[in-house]
């Protein structure tokens, strides 16, 4: 097995599913991605956007339709998964339920023919990394969800993978655990040095653990970048939409001046920052809720008055629906101290409202 | 102690167990009322001590060998039902266009009762049935073909019955393990080999061990086809054929019922035996975390 290696490339992996009717569809289309050693990758995006369907091919538990797979000069997408040796979490856990965890854990060596007194040693070693020694004789139905899913990690590490592949691994856990579990995965990966790709279809996951983010959408890669980038340059409205851009307001463009986009309509006229080339005189503003602020902006200028129309208390602020008299919806981080029903002015920085082509040139695409 | 209140405490949610009732009366009636009553009336022979029966049937020489005879019969057909369910059971998991299929045509002698089975034998393997005829058409084996009236037509009768319900045992035990268990198995580096020894083969034991406890028992009462397709008088003379003759033709209920119980201990020591070894197996359930 290779421990050194430098990349992994994916090269328009593509896989094809005969939906009903006998219609096939990509459940991925031409994925194609360079994954160096060290790195952190979250496949991120809704269910049935071929983030889980990537994970398989790469794998090697489901056949590519087409495109390549390479771990640096060698080609590995027409190996059996059995004999690519990458490690993979599996969202439920998937432990075997007859043998200790110890047992499980020693599994993939005692697949390599690694002899029991290094077995030993190592399983004991990747108990240590995830905190369960002292369990190692228990059965996988004896721990908690939790426990198990550490198992399942330690499984995964053991073989030493030149890749670890995880599927949802959190998505069984609870919120509090969640939170701890993925510090750990992050403390695990740091301690290997290898690469990780991480599946998941939550942004603050995929925020918090990767060091690149690739965001999917019905099997094409819509943007790829570093959390901050996808965080708050979204490549398109998809991914605007999907990074927590609740506000999506379809104006009339105005004028175009460099990337300062001004539009206009019912009552709204808002200045934003152009992120795709524009085509037709209609265009999409995307704001965040916490980038709108309750008050006046500079001379004016993007600022829009309302009605609250509902308050949701978070502590620290509240959630505010602001209803224009035009009548849009717009979501609004505001103080705690207002109040249902009063009349508010918000307004939006230029630079934090992303305008896009509006949403129908976009799906032609 | 338990005291007086405390079973009134606890006698509401207790009714629910009337409901047993039935069933129980049922068992009683018509199980283990006849099961004592042949017991006793084995201890009672026409002649002799109360172990007469007994004695009688291990001293004589056309009695205690059907005991044989029929374990000769019934684990050989037992092991290869088991034997032969597992592989195409286990290949069946997945669902594919043909497994509907398959298991269609697999599972249809389970509607032919033995007769109707045996009555096909003896026209498909008789000397003179199509086998025989197509074998020395394509000239494959000229001699005499003996499939019936045989130990092999007894035998091969009862792989025909009884194979549909190991099958579909085993089928059901198969397809209730979670296959991302394998898949977990294949990335570790555990080839399909390896996947079916380490991970199908222990976690299917327990199943695989009542199967074959199910299909000997059945195999083990072999009676219809016994006589139709084998040769009672000699080397098919089973242990139910003993009984029969015991208790219909010499018109000796006691002998009878003392070969039955005989028969019925045979069964249970192979069965004790079989389950005895599934305890040394993981029996829980087959998922591999939460669903």
């Amino acid at each position: 097995m290779k421990h050194d290696f430098k990349e992994l490339k994916l090269d328009r992996v593509t896989r094809r599913f005969s939906g009903a009717g006998g219609k096939a569809f990509n459940a991925l289309d031409e994925l194609t991605l360079t994954v160096k050693r060290g790195e952190f990758i979250c496949l991120l995006g809704p269910s049935g956007c071929g983030k889980s369907t990537a994970l398989n091919c790469i794998a090697g538990l489901m056949q590519l339709s087409g495109g390549t797979i390479w771990l640096d000069q060698q080609r590995i997408d027409t190996l059996p998964p059995e004999r690519r040796g990458f490690g993979m979490v599996f969202q439920n856990y998937a432990l075997f339920p007859h043998m200790s965890v110890a047992k499980n854990i020693g599994f993939g060596l005692r697949m390599r023919g690694v002899p029991p007194t290094e077995t030993a040693s190592r399983v004991a070693h990747a108990l240590k990394l995830v905190q369960l020694t002292g369990q190692e004789h228990k059965l996988p139905g004896q721990l908690s969800g939790g426990q198990q899913q550490r198992v399942a990690i330690a499984r995964a590490i053991v073989i030493e993978p030149p890749l670890i592949l995880m599927d949802e691994p959190l998505s069984n856990l609870d919120a509090k655990l969640r939170i701890e579990t993925r510090a750990e995965i992050r403390r695990i990966h740091r301690e290997l040095d290898r690469a990780t790709i991480y599946v998941t279809h939550d942004q603050d996951e995929a925020l918090s653990l990767a060091d690149r983010i690739v965001v999917m959408k019905d099997g094409v890669v819509q943007q790829v970048g570093t959390p901050a980038e996808v965080y708050s340059q979204p490549a398109n409205l998809n991914v605007a939409r999907f990074m927590g851009y609740r506000n999506v307001l379809e104006l009339d463009v105005v004028r175009e001046d460099g990337d300062r986009v001004a539009l206009e309509g019912q009552a709204i006229a808002l200045t934003g920052m152009r992120k795709q080339p524009l085509d037709g005189s209609r265009a999409v503003v995307a704001i965040r809720p916490e980038e709108i602020s309750v008050g006046e902006g500079p001379g004016g200028l993007n600022t829009i008055a309302g009605r609250v129309d509902n308050v949701e208390y978070c502590g620290r602020d509240s959630l505010l629906d602001v209803i224009t008299p035009s009548g849009r919806l717009l979501h609004v981080r505001g103080p705690v101290t207002t109040a249902l029903n009063d009349t508010v002015r918000v307004y939006v920085p230029v630079e934090r409202a992303l305008v896009y082509p509006s949403d129908r040139t976009d799906t032609a695409r | 102690m338990t005291t007086a209140r405390e079973t009134a405490a606890r006698a509401p949610s207790d009714r629910a167990l009337l409901l047993v009732i039935p069933a129980a009366a049922f068992m009683l009636l018509l199980f283990v009322y006849p099961f004592l009553y042949g017991l006793v009336l084995s201890f009672n022979p026409k002649q002799g001590g109360w172990l007469a029966n007994y004695h009688f049937f291990f001293t004589t020489d056309n009695e205690w060998p059907t005991i044989w005879t029929t374990l000769r019969l019934a684990l050989p057909a037992t092991l290869i039902n088991v034997g032969l369910a597992l592989p195409i059971a286990y290949k069946m998991r997945v669902k594919t266009r043909y497994q509907r299929w398959v298991t269609t045509i697999l599972v249809v002698p389970i509607t032919l009762g033995t007769v109707l089975i045996a009555e096909g034998m003896l026209t498909y393997f008789g000397p003179r049935g199509w086998l025989s005829q197509f074998l020395q058409l394509v000239h494959l084996y000229d001699g005499p073909i003996r499939l019936t009236h045989n130990y092999w037509g007894v035998l091969i009768s009862l792989i025909i019955s009884g194979f549909p319900f190991a099958f579909l045992l085993i089928l059901s035990y198969v397809t209730g393990i979670d296959p991302v268990l394998a898949r977990a198995a294949a990335t570790l580096g555990a080839d399909p080999k390896a996947q079916f020894r380490h991970v199908y083969l222990p976690l299917l034991a327990p199943g695989l061990a009542m199967c074959f406890c199910l299909a000997f028992v059945q195999a083990f009462s072999v009676f219809p086809s016994a006589i139709l397709l084998g040769s009672p008088a000699g080397p098919t003379r089973v242990i139910s054929i003993a009984a029969y003759e015991a208790a219909f033709e010499q018109y000796d209920y006691s002998l009878a019922s003392a070969i039955a119980m005989l028969m019925g201990l045979v069964q249970l020591v192979i069965v004790a035996a079989v389950l005895g070894l599934r305890s040394a197996f993981y029996r829980g359930p087959v998922g591999g975390g939460k669903g």
